[in-house]
């Protein structure tokens, strides 16, 4: 393989190729696993290597895409700090915020050969710890919603305000009672380590949920 | 079984820490692995860790899953079944087999899993790292498993390329099919297959139709010539035993769609299922092979179902009598088996063409079979999802097989009878959250469409 640099904008458009894929993923995954959707929407897919749940349901699908969709262009320019899936009781507070932090070293290459099939490995583990959350964590109360929300360095989300990228589909600034959680508890999950990308899962979990 | 050295307290310890600390799942597959221990002392250090934990009843609640064997009489008719059961249905599944013949804990966690996923996604990497010999710590040998050595494989492949004696056409195209899972254990085949080839192809009629007909349960992918290994596979399973039958693994939770196609009662199959070390490697195998979408995945299920189907047995040896001495069997690629070396395009030769359909769903009737006496014609199962939204303004979501029929040179499309199974789910629009689930099969009319999908098997050959 080339040895292929942070400048190339294609090597940062591969590693937010893979990032909003395996977002996607795990996103789906929460969902299922915190029985925040039914699981009877839900179907098993394949990806690395390994069996995984996806929803069915078009909104659902089409929502979670337009999101990563506009979150890719932020993690193209290494400007997504967090990538945060907020789960919401019914009063819309925040019982558990699954928080995917992410960095990218800033001077990459691609050097290795099997490194894509490396990162692969790893994705594999995070999505594994992903399915065995439930067991760390309280169970939620019924009705819940969840939310994504990203957290950016410096000042990126102000282009995000002013171009859509993605027509009727606008990105607000987060309320602060999403963003910040009282008495939060905090799990760590799973933390990754490649030479393209470190990322770091763990949920902050809301002591009392009902 | 003297297992003295491996009970000590340590593995109860380092169980413990896999379990609570890491919050992993233990299944005994992973443990005899990591452990590097036979697999029958990881299922009873797996058996021990849960009893102690048990009686202790302190901390975190564990849960774990079974795996259970045993005889199973399903619409009147007997099969082996084999399923991994949370331990919640494990006396349910337990009550409803006729003989249970082998029970283990199959796999220890914290976590209560809604679905067998991270069963699989355990054990990958594991098998993964030792590729070379998962079967090491196994319970199942076959001695006839040996791996090839690289330049017969070679050979072998480019013998595959040519229309030749089927002796060696055995050989390649089982190893094609299971060379992507790239696992030693299913290379075995040529001991096993040079055994009935025997070295020479002007064997009797019989044993060169014997092979032929297993060939043929290899090659074809229709649910009528699963009755051909049940009967075909009389010879062969004696040699192989009881464990031939063995291998069919099913999860209780969610229907696996199409990872399960792999059981097969076809003597190869089985024979490749012998050696490997256990049903979770072989769902690994079968992942695999499904993949390929090789023509050993024959059946889907049916050793667990072996309901009366049309027999095509009879066409088959009908045929065969008619070859001379240089049968031109080739192989016929399956859609979705992209093996490109194989030649898709053969003279003509009058072998026919057993049609293939692509995947089956476990629910999916016997009934809808498709004639396979034409030839060159393929069947193919597509799946097909089709959301819309109905008179409540629920969305439904049908997924449906099709069996559609196309020809490889596209000249004679025929009308034939499918059978779409379709699963529809019900999903409410807005805050209303019940749904159905409903199965429900029905006979559509046959569709014309002669157009070839791409593979997209290619993807799979990279690796």
């Amino acid at each position: 393989m080339a040895t292929l640099t942070r400048q190339d904008l294609n090597f940062g458009q591969v590693v937010a190729d893979i990032l909003c894929e395996f977002l996607e993923v795990a996103i789906h995954l929460i969902l299922y696993v915190r029985e925040v959707y039914p699981s009877g929407i839900f179907q098993k897919r394949k990806k690395y290597n390994v069996p995984v749940q996806m929803s069915c349901h078009p909104e659902l699908n089409q929502y979670i895409q337009d999101t990563l969709h506009c979150i890719k262009p932020l993690i193209e320019k290494n400007e997504a700090e967090k990538v945060v899936v907020v789960i919401m009781d019914k009063e819309h507070h925040p019982v558990e915020r699954f928080v995917f932090e992410i960095s990218q070293p800033p001077l990459l290459s691609i050097s290795s050969e099997t490194l894509l099939s490396h990162v692969e490995q790893l994705l594999r583990a995070v999505i594994l710890k992903i399915s065995v959350c439930d067991a760390v964590l309280d169970t939620n109360p019924p009705g819940c919603t969840f939310t994504v929300l990203v957290h950016t360095r410096e000042t990126a989300t102000r282009n995000m305000e002013k171009v859509q990228v993605i027509k009727d589909f606008p990105w607000i600034v987060a309320d602060e009672q999403e963003v910040h959680m009282e008495e939060a508890k905090l799990i760590p999950l799973k933390t990754m380590t490649s030479d393209i990308l470190k990322m770091q899962l763990y949920v902050e979990e809301k002591t009392q949920k009902t | 079984m003297d297992m003295d050295m491996d009970m000590d307290d340590l593995y109860l310890d380092n169980i413990d820490e896999f379990v609570n600390d890491q919050n992993k799942i233990v299944t005994y597959k992973w443990l005899s692995l990591t452990l590097g221990v036979h697999v029958n002392t990881a299922k009873q250090m797996l058996y021990h860790y849960l009893e102690q934990k048990r009686r202790e009843s302190s901390g975190t609640p564990l849960h774990a899953t079974y795996l259970v064997s045993g005889k199973f009489v399903e619409n009147g008719s007997t099969c082996h079944k084999v399923s991994v059961v949370r331990e919640d249905k494990l006396d349910a599944v337990k009550a409803k087999m006729d003989v249970t013949i082998s029970v283990h804990v199959y796999s220890v966690q914290r976590a209560e899993l809604k679905d067998s996923s991270p069963l699989y996604s355990t054990d990958y990497d594991a098998v993964k790292e030792n590729l070379k010999n998962c079967s090491k710590y196994s319970a199942i040998r076959c001695a006839a498993a040996v791996p090839m050595a690289s330049v017969e494989l070679q050979k072998a492949q480019e013998v595959a390329l040519v229309p030749p004696v089927e002796k060696e056409i055995n050989k390649p195209r089982l190893n094609e099919n299971t060379s992507a899972t790239s696992k030693p254990s299913t290379k075995q085949p040529t001991g096993i297959m040079g055994m009935f080839a025997s070295k020479n192809a002007s064997k009797s009629q019989e044993s060169s139709k014997e092979v032929k007909t297993e060939q043929k349960d290899d090659s074809s992918l229709v649910e009528t010539s699963k009755t051909k290994p049940a009967s075909k596979a009389n010879p062969m399973s004696n040699f192989f035993g009881k464990p031939a039958q063995k291998k069919v693994d099913e999860k209780p939770n969610k229907s696996i769609k199409e990872e399960t196609d792999g059981d097969s009662a076809a003597s190869t199959t089985a024979s490749v299922k012998l050696s490997q070390p256990s049903p979770k490697s072989e769902f690994a195998i079968k992942e695999e092979r499904s993949k390929v979408s090789s023509a050993l995945k024959a059946e889907s299920k049916d050793t667990r179902n072996k309901s009366k189907r049309p027999e095509v047995v009879d066409s088959d040896d009908e045929k065969m009598d008619n070859q001379q001495k240089k049968r031109r069997r080739i192989k016929k690629p399956q859609p979705d088996s992209s093996d490109d070396e194989v030649v898709p395009d053969s003279p003509p030769v009058p072998t026919k063409q057993i049609p293939s359909p692509k995947k089956q769903v476990k629910r999916e009737p016997v009934s809808h079979q498709e004639s396979s006496e034409v030839k060159r014609r393929k069947r193919r199962r597509v799946l097909k999802s089709h959301t819309f939204v109905d008179e409540d303004g629920s969305f439904v979501t049908e997924k449906g097989y099709v069996s559609e029929s196309y020809s490889e040179s596209e000249e004679e499309p025929e009308p034939k009878s499918q059978a779409k199974d379709s699963s529809s789910l019900k999903q409410s629009f807005g805050k209303r959250e019940e749904e159905k689930k409903e199965k429900s099969q029905k006979k559509t009319s046959a569709s014309n469409k002669s157009t070839k999908q791409p593979s997209i098997m290619g993807f799979f050959q990279k690796k």
